[in-house]
């Protein structure tokens, strides 16, 4: 039986995980405002730290980072794998429609 | 729920200890079971933010959002982050076994959630009563006519993947504040649900949305107790932790809600 | 029922209620299951059959339905398939056969999470009642088809059914994802955690894993269709325009705008494929079981088939758009489903021939379980070869939703599906309920279903390359359909017969159930976890001892041994997988 407090955890990585979600949410927000970005980069920019920070939260908050290698990938692998495959066929389609017009 | 593996491990000594493979994932039947969970929640979720941004591409998006929203949302967003670190320390006061400061810091979380609840349903009320609103709401009297009153009806799609993914999110996270409730403080949270529910409901008034959303309390309240009574324990660190699994990954979500609702349409 | 042997045993609950109705026992919620599906196949085949006579006989007043109008027909054919689906191939292979004897194959007490297995059984009944309330309500059962495409199913004004009815529709369907979440996350956790010594992942029986595999696909799949039926009931009910574009219904303007039924349709059909395989891939694992022990040779390629499975269940996920090729979809993304649906042959035909090679110079015990398997494979095949010709976007144009396609998934996903079932009864009925079933009335009931179920939907396919469009409640109007009326002649006479012959299994099922000759612990030589333990097992399955798995699943025809197989919890010289 895997015992949930084997590894060794200092709290203070914790904090330091909290610190840095709030510094990146802080960030997308003065994105947000400051408008560099035209609207797709922005939206490409502000997804990258999405995953940055839902990287974060999966990997230290919900330990998955300390679970079983198995574990881990598989859920992983199949949950983007998922999303990958719904958009990578999903766009091209709401693309064309774009194209051709159709309101 | 119950978990036959902890079981036959708990009865290690009587000699059946090792009489089943070593469990694939290395975690308990719990866990395991909540990450599998979360897995097809977060395919529920993708497919609302498929349809998001199925019905965004084609469409000039408005982008209304004010100061004020904005500063909302984020002080919400700090909410549930600073929400995530308070269960963290749950989790391990559970592993300590420290009961007082487990119940403490599961209040905390709740706290922080209760507030993100709050928060958004007033910048729900807000923006209904600013006209932003679905033909399904109740209409409250003295309904703005301005901007985004023109946005619902000239672009539909924004009320309504607004609506829908934060309505969806803000239903995870009260589920969540009440399974923390249940696992805090077990049968005692269900008078102060019902308490909550029964004022909320003559507080409210009848031209609010949350007037008529707030019985999904009520729902909760019926299975929590439909829960309790089937399997009445003291929850332990497990219980704990997988709980936390669920309350971290409702944040998780709104890392992905926040950007795409909100910073996405900020007005300059 | 439970006889506590040892100190471990755990005794069963003693009042009636907890005993049979609110069980906790895996047992008790599979044989539940296996019988809410028995309920509604029964009523889903009494809807077709009112359909198929509908066609026949345009103007005759049935019973209980009486004047069939066009859009009865429609809501007969809606609720034909949505039953069929959702509460037969769905729930009788997974929640009924998988639930009580995925936990006994693999060696474990019971499932993972009891409590949840059982609200997963009470919440797919309440799906099953919400559903079959849609008959009764004002306006009678929806009209859009078990898909569901909006803006007809997104409209309360579209027509009789779809007001209230359609909302049932949808809840109910909501409802069911809810139970099946429930049950795919239980089937995975038991059989990641509760595998008793020795049975590693490859020495799992190939049911084991085709309801492993089938557990991952609606864990993955449900999840959107939950959130596609509640932004369908937001479209419905809050005015919103997820899926309906500005339309006109009767000449009124309706109030939505700038919505995509294409949304719809990406979104069901991301379910709506995996959902096939989820019907189909049980079949495929009892029949792979049947064949091998009735062959009395091991399974041929046993790690072929696994890779199979999983490869299935795998394109599964990306195939969804062949569905739509009709749709106006982006040519580019036709061209990629089309060439990851053909891939699919590649596992399939794996499959196929990993069942021939398994049967071929054996000698093949021919009772009624090893019948309804070869049956399996055989419309497995007839079914599947349609397959392909679907699957490409230039053919699709002209076959798409004519009776070509609806013999084809009738074939392939319901009545091979179902023949897995029938299989699975005749197999596992003697170890639910210890006693056997009758063998002549068996084979009776066999043949009978076999030869009809290829004459009702073999001239499908005629049907359709000659233009027989489906979804159409008559063809006297039309004039050059009036020429299949024949077809259509022979076909509901098949049904009737067909449909006649299903007595006979009822009969038999449950006079065998009451009266039948008792049936012993191994009545057909079988090697796997389940045919170790009592007739029928006891509370906690082993009697308060986990077996220990020395070998792999199908060792049959084992030079040296004593018999000519060897069951997995033998410790002697057995071969190793």
């Amino acid at each position: 039986m895997h015992d949930v407090a084997k590894h060794d955890d200092s709290k203070a990585q914790y904090f330091w995980v909290w610190g840095a979600l709030l510094f990146l949410t802080a960030v997308e927000v003065w994105l947000g405002y400051r408008q560099i970005f035209e609207p797709v980069r922005m939206l490409e920019v502000l997804l990258v730290l999405s995953v940055i920070k839902s990287a974060l939260i999966i990997g230290y908050f919900m330990h998955l980072k300390f679970e079983r290698p198995i574990m881990r990938w598989m859920i992983v692998i199949s949950v983007v794998g998922c999303f990958v495959i719904m958009y990578s066929f999903f766009f091209p389609d709401a693309d064309r429609v774009l194209r051709l017009g159709v309101k | 729920m119950a978990d036959a593996t902890l079981q036959h491990t708990a009865t290690a000594g009587h000699g059946l200890a090792g009489e089943f493979e070593a469990p694939l994932f290395g975690a308990y039947s719990k866990k395991v079971g909540m990450w599998l969970f979360l897995a097809s929640d977060s395919l529920t979720f993708g497919a609302l933010l498929f349809a998001f941004s199925y019905n965004r591409i084609y469409t000039v998006w408005p982008t209304p959002f004010g100061k004020d929203s904005i500063i909302n949302a984020t002080v919400m967003t700090a909410c549930l982050l600073s929400s995530s670190l308070t269960m963290v320390m749950a989790v391990f006061a559970a592993q300590r076994n420290d009961r007082a400061w487990t119940r403490n810091w599961l209040l905390a979380t709740m706290a922080f959630g209760t507030a993100f609840i709050v928060l958004h349903g007033m910048e729900w009320t807000k923006l209904i009563h600013e006209g932003l609103t679905l033909p399904g709401f109740p209409k409250p009297a003295g309904q703005d006519a301005g901007e985004f009153a023109k946005i619902s009806t000239g672009v539909p799609q924004f009320a309504a993947t607004f609506f829908g993914l934060t309505a969806m999110h803000m239903l995870h996270v009260t589920i969540g504040v009440i399974y923390l409730g249940v696992v805090a403080l077990r049968k005692w949270f269900l008078p102060i649900l019902g308490v909550i529910w029964l004022g909320a409901t003559f507080l409210i008034p009848a031209d609010n949305v949350f007037h008529y959303a707030v019985h999904a309390l009520l729902l909760g309240l019926i299975v929590a107790a439909i829960i309790l009574f089937l399997k009445p324990k003291v929850y332990d660190a497990h219980d704990v932790e997988v709980c936390g699994l669920y309350w971290h990954f409702v944040d998780l979500v709104w890392m992905f809600i926040f950007p795409l609702v909100y910073l996405m349409s900020t007005k300059i | 029922m439970a006889t506590s042997v040892t100190a471990h045993a755990h005794a069963g609950p003693q009042g009636f209620i907890r005993k049979y109705i609110f069980s906790l026992d895996h047992k008790v919620i599979g044989i539940q299951y296996f019988f809410l599906a028995l309920t509604a196949v029964w009523v889903g085949m009494f809807l077709s059959l009112l359909m198929r006579i509908h066609l026949l006989w345009p103007g005759v007043t049935l019973p209980l339905v009486g004047d069939i109008k066009p859009e009865t027909y429609l809501s007969l054919l809606t609720m034909h398939g949505t039953i069929m689906v959702f509460f037969v191939l769905t729930t009788a292979p997974q929640g009924g056969f998988g639930n009580y004897f995925l936990p006994i194959q693999i060696g474990a007490p019971d499932m993972a999470f009891p409590v949840l297995n059982m609200l997963s059984f009470w919440t797919t009944f309440v799906a099953f009642v919400v559903i079959i309330a849609a008959f009764f309500v004002s306006g009678g059962a929806p009209l859009h088809g078990w898909t569901g495409y909006p803006p007809l199913s997104a409209l309360q004004s579209a027509g009789p059914g779809e007001g209230l009815g359609a909302d049932l529709w949808i809840t109910s369907i909501a409802i069911f994802c809810l139970a099946s979440l429930m049950g795919a996350l239980n089937f995975l956790t038991t059989t990641l955690d509760m595998r008793a010594k020795g049975m590693t992942m490859m020495r799992m029986p190939l049911t084991v894993w085709s309801w492993f595999i089938t557990a991952i696909l609606g864990l993955l799949a449900f999840g959107v269709l939950l959130s596609a039926g509640i932004l369908l009931l937001m479209d419905r009910n809050m005015g919103t325009s997820f899926y309906v574009p500005l339309v006109v219904v009767n000449g009124q303007i309706m109030g939505h705008k700038g919505g995509s039924p294409l949304l719809w349709q990406h979104l069901f059909w991301f379910f709506g494929h995996p959902e096939v395989y989820i019907a189909i891939l049980p079949g495929m694992g009892v029949a792979s079981q049947i064949l091998s022990t009735f062959s009395r040779k091991p399974i041929f390629g046993y790690k072929a088939m696994v890779y199979a499975m999983l490869a299935i269940g795998f394109f599964g996920f990306m195939v969804w758009g062949h569905h739509m090729f009709m749709s106006g979809m982006s040519p580019y993304s036709a061209f990629a489903f089309s060439l990851l649906t053909m891939c699919i042959g590649v596992p399939s035909a794996i499959k196929t021939f990993n069942w021939l090679g398994t049967m071929y110079k054996a000698r093949i015990r021919f009772q009624t379980p090893m019948l309804y398997a070869i049956g399996f494979v055989s419309l497995f095949v007839s079914g599947g070869l349609s397959g392909p010709f679907l699957a490409q976007p230039v053919l699709d144009i002209q076959l798409h939703d004519t009776y070509f396609v609806v013999g084809h998934f009738h074939l392939i996903m319901g009545v091979a599906a179902i023949f897995g079932m029938f299989a699975a009864t005749y197999y596992w009925v003697p170890k639910m309920f210890g006693r056997m079933m009758n063998e002549t009335w068996g084979r009776i009931h066999f043949f009978i279903t076999l030869a009809g179920t290829y004459a009702i939907f073999m001239p499908m396919h005629y049907l359709g390359i000659a233009g027989g469009t489906r979804r159409y409640s008559q063809y006297t109007e039309v004039a050059y359909l009036q020429k299949l009326m024949p077809l259509h002649q022979f076909m509901t006479y098949a049904a009737i017969i067909t449909i006649a012959a299903q007595f006979i299994f009822v009969i038999n099922l449950f006079w065998s159930i009451f009266r039948g000759p008792k049936a012993s612990d191994n009545p057909w030589e079988s090697t796997t976890l389940e045919w170790t333990t009592a007739t029928p097992p006891p509370h906690d399955n082993f009697g308060g001892v986990t077996p220990v798995v020395h070998n792999g699943p199908y060792e049959y025809a084992v030079p040296g041994a004593a018999r000519d197989f060897v069951m997995q919890t033998d410790p002697a010289a057995g071969t190793t997988h």
